[in-house]
């Protein structure tokens, strides 16, 4: 027997300092949870479950049959008969063993019985911790879910569905992250040996291909057909799911390999082995900075790039270095809102080269269609100038779905991770500056430290505008969640697009985690799945995370409430309650408005969210939350919220109900 | 209640009208009639102007700020009828007594407090 190659009675990470025992692994992770749950912490569902919430499934201690089942014939059958009813060595073990050695830490599903032994695989063999399941309601909000918490903490999160029901009700999500870079591990059940499945229902949760109905947003899947197969799949899938750019992957578990005995299995070639993000080429970078230090105002574009803070660092450090702009699209938070060479975009009208660096739509940039009868094209770029891109769209896309945006020639094209490419680009624009250049970055620096000014001192008195108004204004609520967020280490784990982009033009943005961009996709039912797990990766280091919840888009996935609350994850949720699909009601306006027939009295049919009003405090509430809400006077805002800051402070979600003005 | 039985329900004038009378008479400097005003805001709720302006004309994302207002009405009503920044409402469907009567309630909205009187606003 070679080493590595054994039947695997124990978890043999390599990260581990000492193998333990399988049975001692699980005692110990049941003390574990008890200790913490004894030292008051908010601690995992594994803790709460420990210390004593008997309605809740947990880890547990082996009984005295499971131990006796692992190393012997249980009293009163026969060796025959034994193997006919037990197993004592599933394959599922084999594949959690694989799991925690990749390193994933939390796994989100909604229960399936498609796989249903790796399900008991985690909670019993590997004591629910390291990976831990998080349950979910819906499997659009586990894949949500690993989309903000990945965005926040850079990890992927396995999420484990039904292969056909589960990854269809996922769909949407998965589209999300795959338009938004973000990675994720898919692991979908199924039974493809049709002589096993049970009759009934079995058969109809099992598929040829179940992952086809998402093929065309992933980056790539594996159906294995053995444990080995599974094994290196698995190491694989991970490997590509985190090479920019990043996306989610997908590996079908097979039932009858999760539940048969799984014989002798090799883990030792699995390991983490990520690929280092691709730079650009040395010599188009060298041009890429001469282009630069001759461009007179040289404009950088940033959107889907920083990963980290170190991303925000060296972006700052290009900035400076050439006294440029910077135009954050904020589909990551790039650049410091609080630093003088934060621009808004009209910066772009000016430039006479532009730096693109992982921009969702470089033509974006440069021009735009107008919505009018004939949608013309207008460039909104000078005439002459030119544009650099540094990406890595062109290093993997498909066809099928057109989120790769309208073809922009540019004229320098660099295939390369962004993030990976600044420190070389950096270092050619300061060794090629010329004395005269760099003469003139002090002027560049005054000019722009007071554009910066008065572009701050314009959005505050924009935002007093509407103040006392009734439904609270967008601006209001924003400043009066600041009156909660200021003392405390915040995190926004939403998009602020809906509301006129209050927290990018009124809070000082200052971190990479500040602020977690947008949903990718822009489909509906990714704000609170997505902001529940942004909070769990905010909660080990104590982060107060905010998530402001649009009324519509949270009707899709109210479930996300009820994980936070059944976790214990700390996150406050405000809505933006304007009470109808807005964005609808302005296309609906638009169509109207261009035929002549107007909307005074059409416009509620299809767009509006009332009559019944939705008790959306009254949803948080049924989840488990603490709910407050509607809050209708901007004066009772500020109290209301302070309230709920008392609750999340405590460890726990609470929410907030705010009727809103329109945008 | 079907959709169509929801059409014909008067649009929900309650927070408007609240907010009328919590403005009260029209400003000192606004010299618009108080009944053109009250008109006005009627149509500005019912032609939908609230949705992308907001309810005091504040604008935001979706729609510049309207108030207050030093636009004369030739080029708020240009702004209206032919502009690339909202649909263009003709008189077909904004007739031109209409359009009047929201500029006399656009006109009509009182400047917010300053911002030296916002706490809330201050970030230093």
């Amino acid at each position: 027997m070679k080493p590595d190659k054994q039947p695997h009675s124990a978890p043999s990470d390599r990260e581990e300092p000492a193998r333990v025992n399988r049975r001692e692994f699980v005692s110990s992770a049941v003390a574990a949870g008890l200790a913490a749950a004894g030292a008051g912490a908010a601690g995992t569902a594994s803790a709460r479950q420990a210390a004593g919430d008997a309605q809740a499934p947990g880890a547990l201690p082996p009984t005295a049959a499971q131990e006796a089942m692992e190393s012997e014939i249980p009293d009163g059958y026969t060796a025959g008969q034994a193997r006919e009813y037990f197993v004592s060595n599933p394959g599922s073990d084999f594949m959690l063993d694989v799991i925690r050695r990749l390193g994933l830490e939390y796994i989100a599903t909604n229960p399936g019985s498609s796989f249903r032994g790796l399900q008991e695989s985690i909670v019993n063999y590997g004591g629910n911790q390291a990976p831990e399941l998080l349950t979910c309601v819906h499997e659009e909000q586990a894949v949500a879910m690993a989309h903000g918490y990945y965005k926040v903490n850079g990890k992927p999160m396995g999420v484990l569905c039904h292969g056909t029901v589960g990854l269809q009700h996922a769909a949407m999500a998965v589209y999300n992250a795959w338009c938004d870079r973000a990675p994720m591990m898919l692991l979908a059940g199924n039974h493809l040996d049709a002589a096993e499945r049970r009759a009934g229902v079995e058969w109809s949760h099992s598929a040829q291909d179940c992952v086809r109905v998402i093929r065309d947003y992933i980056k790539w899947d594996d159906m294995p057909v053995s444990l080995q197969h599974y094994a290196e799949s698995m190491a694989r899938g991970l490997k590509i799911a985190m090479t920019p750019p990043a996306g989610p992957v997908a590996v079908v578990l097979d039932g009858h390999l999760q539940e048969a005995e799984a014989g002798e299995q090799d883990l030792g070639p699995i390991a983490v082995s990520l690929n280092r993000p691709p730079a650009g080429d040395e010599a188009a970078v060298a041009e890429a900075a001469r282009m630069l230090l001759e461009a007179e105002s040289p404009v950088i574009v940033a959107d889907l790039m920083a990963r980290d803070q170190e991303g925000v660092e060296r972006l700052v450090a290009l900035a400076e270095a050439l006294q440029a702009p910077v135009v954050n699209q904020f589909g990551r938070m790039n650049f410091p809102n609080t630093h003088y060479l934060s621009q808004g975009a009209t910066a772009v009208a000016q430039a006479d080269v532009v730096l693109g660096l992982e921009l969702f739509d470089v033509w974006g940039v440069i021009n735009t269609v107008r919505d009018r009868v004939h949608r013309d094209s207008v460039r909104k770029a000078r005439p002459d100038a030119r544009v650099i891109s540094i990406g890595s769209n062109d290093l993997f896309t498909k066809s099928n779905y057109q989120n790769f945006q309208r073809f922009y020639p540019s004229d320098l094209s660099i295939a390369g991770d962004a993030q990976a490419t600044l420190p070389l680009l950096t270092e050619a624009v300061l060794s090629g500056m010329s004395p005269a250049r760099r003469a003139g970055n002090s002027a560049r620096e005054a000019r722009l430290r007071e554009a910066h000014s008065l572009a701050r001192g314009q959005a505050l008195d924009d935002a007093r505008y509407g103040w006392n108004a009734i439904p609270v204004s967008t601006a209001r609520l924003y400043a009066e969640l600041w009156q909660v967020a200021k003392d405390r280490d915040w995190a926004l784990v939403s998009d602020d697009g809906a509301q006129s982009r209050w927290a990018r033009r009124l809070w000082p943005i200052d971190r990479h985690y500040r602020y977690i961009g947008r949903s990718g996709g822009a489909g509906l039912g990714y704000g609170a799945p997505a902001a529940v797990g942004a909070a769990l990766a905010h909660r080990p280091e104590g982060r107060f995370a905010i998530n402001v919840q649009k009324d519509g888009d949270m009707m899709y996935t109210p479930g996300a409430f009820w994980t936070a609350a059944y976790h214990g994850i700390p996150l406050l949720t405000v809505t933006h309650n304007n009470q109808g699909y807005h964005q609808e009601y302005m296309h609906l306006q638009r169509m109207a408005a261009r035929r002549q027939r107007g909307i005074e009295s059409s416009w509620r049919v299809g767009n509006e969210l009332r009559n019944p009003d939705i008790d959306l405090a009254g949803i948080a509430r049924a989840t488990g939350v603490w709910a407050e809400g509607p809050v209708l006077d901007p004066a009772d805002l500020g109290p209301a919220l302070a309230r709920a800051a008392e609750v999340v402070d405590g460890g726990e979600p609470a929410f907030v109900d705010v009727r809103c003005q329109p945008r | 209640m079907s959709a169509r039985a929801r059409i014909a329900r008067p649009p929900d004038l309650v927070v408007p009208v609240l907010l009328l009378w919590a403005l009260g008479s029209p400003p000192a400097w606004s010299d618009e009639p108080a009944n053109d005003v009250r008109e006005g805001l009627a149509l500005y709720i019912s032609q939908q102007c609230w949705q992308c302006h907001g309810y005091e004309g504040q604008g935001g994302v979706a729609g510049v700020r309207l108030a207050p207002t030093r636009l004369p009405y030739e080029a708020f009503a240009r702004l209206v009828r032919f502009t690339n920044l909202m649909p263009a409402y003709s008189p077909k469907v904004l007739g031109d007594e209409q359009l009047r009567l929201i500029y006399a309630y656009v006109r009509s909205i009182p400047e917010p407090p300053a911002l030296e009187e916002i706490p809330e606003l201050d970030f230093d």
